[in-house]
């Protein structure tokens, strides 16, 4: 792997390949935001919604969609197995990063990122729709299952592995990590409880992998930060967690995609369910 | 003092008309609504009885509330919103500059927020939008800080 590169590059793609792609039947770009109106007020022409709570969450128990219905979702937004698919959205692409995990769970294999996400594509003046596209529904077969052991954790398998010390990443904010606040900074309290952070948990803030205008470091830099100076290595079992499990698919993404660790898992109930868990072990620092 | 369940006549029409929509065109509506909501800010030449400018942690931006009280109590809001703060809280400052014109400010004091899921729909009332009532937290504590201030400079005179 050359040092400047990433590891998969085919994973992320710049505003102006999705600029040339807009009419690619093959290509289908999904926006993903935070701001429940965002895509309503404009979006990239011929995009489409996919709404990480509406479309990607059980709607009465805390988890995904099972594979009927993915195969559903999937269908509707008119795409096949082999359908490239670019994700952005707002946030820096928190959300599209998340999209895109919850879509690996079902096994869809050409996914991408938006670099630098909306604002990116916005700050390069290009255009942005109001119109919502007619898509033509597929038939997108139920996938065999939903794979929630390769890339994703839960908490029993978080509590092993601060036990064993294993590499855990609490990309969070400094505060949080700290036990300072139980809410991220410019948002409502989430419903936790107790402060603090999973015992061994390193603390790195997802900020920590993007550059001002929200597209990622260069693999180089990303390869002196996480691996040179934090230590951690592309063999090991790695788990990263957050409040709710978009931020960490953030880094999740920059560790499998970028830096091409091949055995990180995303711990998505993350601090939402641990500062609420009885008996919970819980770090606090100073 | 509102009567249980009434809110002032420019947001009881708003709450009306949204009452009436599907999702759909509520989406749209409040869309629309916060399109217009940079016309909510400060004219030029416009002076205020107070001013309240800030960033406060449970919102993703600065958020401006300027108010004006006529002689006849009634309040007039302008408010101003930075460029990273939420669709749906722009739609919401824009829905209540609208819905407040004409009202005294006792009667804002006494709004209830009930009214917030009647006009966007509880689908998209979800924790990380929550700021949505923040923008009504703002405009109720600018006049609670005027109604405050004019009482103590009643009593002083008294």
């Amino acid at each position: 792997m050359s040092t400047t590169e990433y590891a998969h590059p085919e994973a992320l793609v710049s505003a102006e390949w999705v600029s040339e792609h807009l009419n690619d039947p093959d290509v289908r770009i999904i926006e993903s935001n935070e701001d429940v109106l965002l895509y309503d007020t404009g979006h990239i022409p011929g995009a489409v919604h996919v709404d990480w709570r509406r479309d990607l969450n059980d709607q009465i128990q805390r988890d995904y969609l099972d594979p009927k219905a993915f195969a559903r979702l999937a269908s509707r937004i008119g795409i096949t197995p082999e359908t490239t698919i670019v994700f952005y959205g707002d946030k820096s692409n928190w959300w599209a990063t998340y999209a895109l995990w919850v879509f690996t769970l079902f096994g869809h294999e050409d996914l991408r990122i938006l670099n630098g996400g909306r604002d990116k594509w916005i700050a390069e003046k290009r255009t942005l729709t109001r119109e919502v596209p007619k898509i033509a529904p597929t038939q997108y077969p139920v996938p065999p299952k939903r794979d929630d052991k390769t890339i994703r954790a839960f908490a029993e398998e978080a509590l092993a592995h601060s036990n064993a010390k294993k590499p855990l990443i609490d990309v969070r904010s400094p505060g949080e990590y700290k036990g300072e606040i139980t809410h991220m900074p410019e948002y409502p309290q989430e419903g936790v409880l107790r402060g603090g952070h999973i015992p061994s948990a390193v603390s790195v803030p997802w900020k920590t992998a993007v550059q001002e205008d929200g597209t990622f470091k260069p693999g180089a830099e990303l390869r002196k930060i996480y691996q040179e100076n934090l230590g951690f290595n592309p063999e090991d079992e790695t788990i990263v967690y957050c409040r709710i499990g978009e931020r960490s698919s953030h880094t999740w993404f920059v560790l499998t995609k970028l830096l091409g660790f091949e055995k990180v898992r995303n711990y998505d109930g993350s601090w939402t369910e641990w500062g609420n868990k009885v008996r919970a072990p819980i770090e606090r620092s100073t | 003092m509102l009567p249980f369940g009434m809110y002032p006549k420019g947001l009881q029409s708003i709450i009306d008309l949204f009452e009436k929509l599907s999702d759909e065109e509520k989406r749209e509506t409040l869309i629309s609504y916060a399109d217009q909501a940079s016309k909510w800010g400060p004219r030029v030449g416009e002076n205020f009885d107070l001013e309240d400018v800030r960033k406060d942690e449970e919102c993703t931006d600065t958020v401006g509330v300027f108010l004006r009280v006529l002689p006849d109590d009634q309040a007039v809001f302008r408010i101003t919103l930075g460029p990273q703060v939420q669709t749906l809280t722009r739609a919401m400052a824009s829905i209540l500059c609208r819905g407040f014109q004409g009202a005294p400010i006792t009667q804002i004091l006494d709004v209830p927020a009930d009214f917030v899921p009647r006009i966007v729909g509880s689908d998209l009332i979800r924790v990380r939008s929550q700021t949505v009532y923040y923008v009504l937290t703002r405009m109720k504590s600018i006049c609670k800080v005027f109604s405050d201030r004019r009482r103590a400079v009643m009593a002083r005179a008294q």
